[in-house]
């Protein structure tokens, strides 16, 4: 089976965020860029599925700038995937999704596929575009938010199943598709030291910016970001003041009630 | 050139082992310490992950890295826990004077076994009557016919109630001190060899400690390191590999003291302020980064000196000697900071403290260290 996963350097989770000067963008100034989130369990998903059905392949496929495009793929590597993919993004551009979407999909087609995993939005904008925007570039179906996915050898087919309002579709699907992960679904793996130093040393495939333009048209973004801001700190705890337990529980259900009107 | 800044293979070697310790390492840190709890499954997963045997080669299946490398690691395992670092890193010293003193053959027949699966080395030089003093240990071997005889006690070993393998360290005739210092690798299983009871501990408490017994155990020629009486040697150049990782072990619990305190300094207010704006505490974190700073770098010195091919015991001592004072300074300074609840429990500053004091204990203790970095400085002016 052959497995792309498409996956994002996001800001680390654990870095302090803030906007630029003209509070236009993200200050990328220190910004420590990883593979986290829905991304690190697409990753995951793929390297499963490559594991049960043996002979499979799995390609890792990021769009970006270099260097943090090239970390995060050495990552993957590390992980457990087979090869990279970097698709240039030049220095001065500002991708919008459906931008990136067109990028990648250009990467995607290069090579056939069974499966294109994705995780169904990236940690740091959430804009949730890349995945069916890519099935749609490639004409192939895709699902999300889907919470598990197996191969079955013997059909041929893949399980899947997808969340919806109240429950749960369990759909049979043959490739090639797209699937957009729900995440943490999984427990992603670690990278073993020794897998850390090989990824170091294997070749990243390179799909130039000129070679994107002329396979896909001319790239302009068709959105274009004006503001950001980090949401305002939280103010207003309140601290209960109690002498026994029962106390503090009544008290905390009335404010819950009266002032948060939280409960009914 | 000289250069500060770490390789992108370095960088991802810290994201690796910073991983590790926050995600597996700092949750259970804390009740390992109060438990005095060895958390095997822990280790099992540093083993897995390839952080084990860091020093021994990829040809016997180890991770084969640099001293600075294994420098970088362990600051950021410290940043977690100082005591589950000791372990970790335990079969480093243990295997070291095997990679440094021992045939291809015995290197072949003794190091795969820790890199395949799960086992724990142990290095036995320490006895309860000195450990500074290792020319006048009095653990006794005998030579007869092919095997020798081995009799006597070891104390303050790390992991051995959980190794599989000690190499340890002898003597033919303690009148002929360090001459007739002899090393030795002896499995476990081995008729004779008693490890003591865990050993209740001020700090590292996540690491065991006990004592090691050797009576009338029989020890193949064979697995004999080096030459009778070099063992002394080989157990010095062994320490001069290891003791810059220790310099980092400290480094790493210093800088957990700082982010812990700095952290604090900000959320703490007295007097209408946060506590990092007066002025006495801020001179205090200025001077906590420059001890952390400075341990760093003489680490990293003398680990590159090292991986250079010189020896560096005096840069390794230095290095050792400095970060172990500061990580005492700097986890003293971040208790301070924290008031009252820096001497409670339930905050992770007086931990700090109490594992970084044993850093200034072993591998060499201070004291040793300034008498080696005094008598290489003197020998430039004598
Ligand atoms: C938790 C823990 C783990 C350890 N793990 C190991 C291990 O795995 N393997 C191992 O072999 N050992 C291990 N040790 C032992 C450690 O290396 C020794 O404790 C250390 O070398 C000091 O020896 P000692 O305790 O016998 O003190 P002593 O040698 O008795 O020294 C007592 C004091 O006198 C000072 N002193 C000694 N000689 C001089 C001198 N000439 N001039 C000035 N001051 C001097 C010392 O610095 C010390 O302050 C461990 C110890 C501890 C506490």
């Amino acid at each position: 089976m052959e497995l792309l996963v498409l996956i994002k350097p996001v800001p680390d989770p654990d870095t302090r965020l803030r906007p630029n000067a003209a509070g236009t963008a993200l200050d990328t100034d220190g910004v420590k860029w990883v593979l986290t989130g829905y991304d690190e369990s697409a990753v995951e998903q793929a390297l499963l599925l490559k594991e049960s059905a043996p002979g499979s392949r799995v390609r890792a496929i990021a769009f970006g700038p270099a260097p943090r495009t090239e970390e995060i793929l050495r990552s993957a590597l590390a992980l457990g995937c087979d090869t990279a993919t970097w698709v240039e993004q030049p220095s001065g551009l500002v991708p919008d999704p459906m931008l990136s979407a067109n990028a990648l999909s250009w990467a995607c087609q290069k090579t056939p596929f069974d499966l294109l995993v994705v995780g169904k939005q990236a940690l740091d904008d959430e804009a949730g575009v890349v995945g069916p925007a890519v099935a749609e570039r490639l004409g192939v179906a895709d699902y999300g938010p889907v919470v598990d996915l197996r191969w079955d050898p013997a059909a041929g087919k893949f399980n899947l199943a997808r969340a919806v309002e109240g429950g749960l579709e369990r759909i049979t699907a043959s490739g090639p598709m797209v699937v957009c992960l729900q995440q943490a679904w999984n427990d992603p793996r670690t990278a073993k030291l020794q897998n850390v130093l090989k990824a170091r040393r294997t070749t990243i495939d390179k799909v130039s910016w000129a070679e994107v333009q002329a396979g896909v048209g001319p790239a302009v973004p068709g959105t274009r970001l004006t503001s950001f801001r980090l949401p305002p700190p939280r103010t207003g705890a309140k601290m209960i003041a109690f002498k026994t337990p029962e106390e503090a529980a009544q008290q905390l259900v009335r404010l819950l009630r009266e002032e948060a009107k939280t409960l009914p | 050139m000289v250069d500060f800044s770490l390789t992108e293979e370095q960088k991802s070697l810290q994201d690796l082992a910073r991983k590790f310790a926050k995600t597996e390492m700092l949750p259970v840190a804390a009740a390992c310490d109060r438990a005095g709890r060895f958390p095997e499954d822990v280790y099992r997963k540093a083993w897995e992950l390839g952080l084990m045997n860091l020093n021994v080669p990829t040809e016997y299946g180890g991770s084969g890295l640099s001293v600075f490398d294994q420098c970088v690691i362990v600051e950021e395992l410290a940043h977690a826990c100082g005591g589950m670092t000791t372990s970790i890193i335990a079969n480093c010293l243990a295997l070291e004077p095997i990679l440094l003193g021992g045939t291809e053959e015995q290197r072949k027949r003794t190091l795969p076994a820790f890199c395949s699966s799960y086992h724990l080395a142990s290095f036995c030089l320490t006895e309860p009557s000195g450990g500074s003093d290792a020319g006048g240990l009095q653990t006794r071997c005998r030579l007869d016919g092919d095997h020798y005889v081995l009799d006597g006690e070891k104390c303050f070993i790390t992991n051995a109630p959980h190794a599989s393998l000690y190499t340890v360290f002898a003597t033919i005739d303690p009148a002929l001190r360090h001459k007739g210092i002899t090393a030795f690798f002896v499995p476990r299983a081995a008729e004779g060899v008693v490890p003591g009871k865990d050993e209740e501990k001020m700090g590292h408490r996540a690491s065991s400690t006990s004592t090691v017994k050797f009576d009338h155990v029989r020890v193949p020629l064979a697995d004999r390191l080096g030459a009778e009486g070099d063992g002394f040697s080989l157990a010095m150049r062994t320490l001069d590999h290891t003791r810059t990782p220790i310099g980092a072990l400290a480094t790493g619990i210093a800088q957990a003291a700082i982010d812990y305190a700095a952290d604090y300094s900000l959320k703490r207010h007295t007097f209408g302020k946060p506590i990092g704006e007066h002025q006495a505490i801020q001179l205090k974190l200025a001077n906590m980064a420059q001890e952390v700073h400075a341990a760093r770098l003489l680490t990293w010195h003398a680990a590159w000196l090292i991986d250079g091919g010189q020896r560096g015991s005096l840069e390794s001592s230095i290095a050792k000697c400095f970060a172990s004072d500061a990580a005492m300074k700097v986890a003293d300074d971040a208790i301070q900071i924290f008031g009252g609840y820096g001497y409670m429990k339930d905050y992770p500053v007086e931990k700090l403290l109490r594992d970084a004091k044993l850093t200034q204990i072993y591998e060499g203790s201070n004291e040793i260290q300034r008498i080696v970095i005094a008598r290489e400085l003197l020998t430039h002016y004598a």
